[in-house]
């Protein structure tokens, strides 16, 4: 039977096309793992500030069975509305509780008493159950305070003790648009700038034309980023082009400074830049270099809070994605166009991708070096 | 005798492994300024690993070596400003036109800028690419492609061209045509060091280094090469070549029977008399020699001759 000739042939083939056989095998784990970890749009610990006004035993209980839900992380209390701004726009906190002045008094004689939950509405996936989930407690706490009312006095219950008033700062009216956009500057500069960088450098070694220049008088560091600048203003056409179609087809707004966004994306860029030049020495083919970046694209995309929120994946995942670069620039771009975060407010962000972008250059000149030698 | 600055390229025990496999043995050579020096060998001897050694681009794992003047462990990056390499691949960029690979080359290898425009106009004309200019590289064909390649090797004058291959691919016509131009070069003054494994090209060398598994077998001018193998060489034609040709190889003085065509090429050691090996060889066995005529000993023969004797031991 011919047929099994040619089966036996490509069988002989695939076995000694290692990338794409590891790829085929590891491929279906990194999945299952990936989508069990990221598709879960259940939210926990979300991180959330009090801003306790009444700062009563009753209060403090309030915002103790909050976080009892398993729903609510408790990341400190603040002092005024500003200071929830700025726990925001830092990204340290998404909700804020507010309990008003004589919550414990209100209550204990009776009059209604209004309970503010804010939340982060940058995230229009989380706005909703954190609202919920803040509601259904206040309710039931309501409902007990009724009832012991009514035990109490034995007549009719004047008001309803205690009212949850839900308030969405950054995108009140909860676009899904207004939250992706930004999303995908970051998305779209990974799939770009890894794999134009892997293959722009495969290329020249595939034809010849990189062995011609290392016996040019051309040293190392021209030639990297000789080769990597087109790429970098690429990188910012692209990104200002989604940022320019977000607003004037979307509506997205931009509430930060689009200077520092610009001055951070920089990081972001070098991060993907030194990342295409690691996999351009690993990737013997092109082929093998888009492979390589689809490949990396995937856990991106799942892990890094671009598509499910970053709150619902489990702590493995929650490591593994503080590695990925999108990671931090999501917080970044969404917190400069969303909330207009500042300089200040994404130091830590920033930092981080800094240290990622320090460790992969210095394995992509490691690397790089050792091909030329 | 050679002044010791007339030598441009000067190697002692020049070795390189690769874990396992050592790809150049022993490469001990001088290349006189000036001159067409080709290194010949088969595939797999170590040509392209000895040519890359001398570029600077691949460090040796013993023995020394100067080009140009420096060191090729020590002073690598001197020795790329002063020469020109061109492979086999004719490495251009394939989605750039003619006259924007010059440019790139002509900028990469550092020629002056206001001497750039006069230096892309001269090596187009010297190469006749004048009419070619705009088109993209990518759809020249091998001949042309070569050309270019060749005068974006040259671009910046450099004294020394190293050749890997250069004619590997292309047709006879653009074959002749390239080593006119390599004898324009060296007349002009440029060292150029080649590699080859066709036989015809080698005789066009001024100088010869045969190569074989890593090591250097001989050197010298093509016509002292082929005397030092003290071989002669005859066509014969005759009926039952096969048979023939199998006694002939009995015979203790052959070196080599090959068949060209209808004929028997004999080559014979030690300057032994081919006709008389053959009527000594093919009488007994009644077998009729039609036509007889000694020929040139080439190249070819003294390197199969060397290359067999290696291979034996």
């Amino acid at each position: 039977m011919r047929l099994f000739v040619v089966a036996w042939k490509e069988m002989i083939q695939l076995r000694r096309d290692r990338l794409t056989l590891a790829m085929m095998v590891v491929m279906p784990v990194m999945m299952l793992l990936l989508f069990g970890w990221a598709i879960n749009t259940d939210v926990r610990h979300i991180p959330t500030v009090v801003f306790d006004q009444d700062r009563s035993a009753a209060s403090r209980d309030l915002a103790r069975s909050l976080e009892a839900t398993g729903f609510y992380r408790l990341a400190g209390s603040v002092s005024d509305y500003d200071q929830i701004g700025r726990a925001f726009r830092s990204g340290a906190a998404r909700v804020a509780l507010v309990v008003p002045p004589r919550y414990a008094a209100d209550i204990r004689h009776g009059h209604t008493t209004r309970v503010q939950l804010v939340v982060d509405g940058s995230d229009p996936q989380t706005v909703s159950s954190a609202t919920s989930t803040a509601a259904s407690l206040v309710a039931a706490r309501s409902a007990e305070l009724t009832l012991a009312r009514l035990s109490r006095t034995g007549g009719a219950a004047a008001s309803v003790p205690i009212e949850l008033e839900p308030t969405t700062w950054y995108n009140p009216d909860l676009r899904t648009a207004v939250y992706i956009v930004p999303g995908l500057v970051g998305v779209i500069l990974t799939m770009t700038m890894v794999m134009l960088t892997a293959m722009a450098i495969v290329r020249e070694r595939e034809r010849g034309t990189l062995e011609q220049l290392i016996v040019s008088p051309v040293k190392n560091l021209e030639l990297m980023v000789g080769k990597i600048l087109p790429y970098v203003v690429m990188g910012y056409v692209q990104m200002t082009l989604i940022l320019a179609a977000g607003r004037y087809v979307f509506g997205v707004p931009l509430a930060g400074s689009l200077a520092l966004l610009y001055a951070l994306s920089f990081v972001f860029i070098a991060a993907n830049l030194s990342l295409g030049l690691v996999f351009s020495t690993l990737a013997r083919t092109q082929q093998q270099a888009m492979q390589m970046s689809f490949f990396f694209l995937l856990p991106n995309i799942l892990l890094s809070g671009f598509m499910f929120p970053w709150e619902g994946m489990p702590e493995p995942a929650q490591w593994l994605s503080q590695g990925l670069p999108l990671t931090h620039f999501l917080r970044i771009v969404r917190g400069v166009v969303l909330r207009g975060s500042g300089a200040a407010d994404l130091a830590a962000e920033a930092g981080a991708l800094a240290i990622i972008v320090g460790v992969l250059i210095l394995l992509a000149s490691l690397r790089f070096t050792k091909r030329l030698a | 005798m050679s002044r010791p600055d007339d030598i441009i390229v000067d190697t002692e025990h020049l070795s390189r492994r690769f874990g396992d496999l050592v790809a150049v043995r022993d490469v001990t050579m001088s290349v006189r300024r000036g001159e067409i020096f080709g290194v010949l060998g088969p595939n797999g001897a170590g040509k392209s690993t000895t040519i890359r050694m001398l570029c600077g681009i691949l460090a040796p794992s013993g023995g020394r070596g100067t080009v140009v003047g420096h060191d090729v462990v020590t002073e690598p990056e001197r020795i790329k400003q002063r020469i020109g390499y061109m492979t086999q691949r004719f490495s251009l960029y394939e989605d750039l036109t003619v006259l924007e690979n010059l440019r790139f080359y002509a900028g990469i290898y550092g020629v002056e800028r206001s001497r750039r425009r006069a230096r892309i106009d001269e090596v187009i004309a010297d190469a006749g690419l004048a009419d070619r200019v705009e088109q993209i590289a990518g759809t020249l064909s091998g001949g042309w492609k070569q050309r270019v390649a060749l005068a974006s090797a040259t671009i910046h004058h450099p004294p020394l061209l190293f050749l890997d291959e250069p004619t590997a691919g292309v047709d006879p016509v653009s074959r002749r045509e390239f080593w006119d131009r390599i004898h324009r070069l060296s007349s002009g003054g440029t060292t150029v060091l080649l590699t080859t494994h066709y036989m015809d090209e080698a005789e066009r060398c001024h100088r010869l280094a045969f190569i074989f598994a890593g090591a250097i077998l001989d050197i010298g001018e093509p016509d002292e090469v082929v005397q030092r193998r003290r071989l002669r060489v005859a066509e014969l034609e005759v009926d039952r070549a096969g048979e023939a040709a199998d006694a002939l190889r009995r015979a203790p003085e052959v070196d080599e029977v090959a068949h060209f065509g209808r004929d028997l090429r004999l080559a014979t050691r030690e300057l032994a008399d081919p006709g008389e090996v053959a009527r000594r060889a093919l009488t007994p066995l009644g077998i009729q020699v039609a036509s007889y005529r000694e020929a040139r000993v080439t190249v070819e023969d003294a390197f199969v001759s060397m290359v067999r004797q290696e291979q034996a031991g």
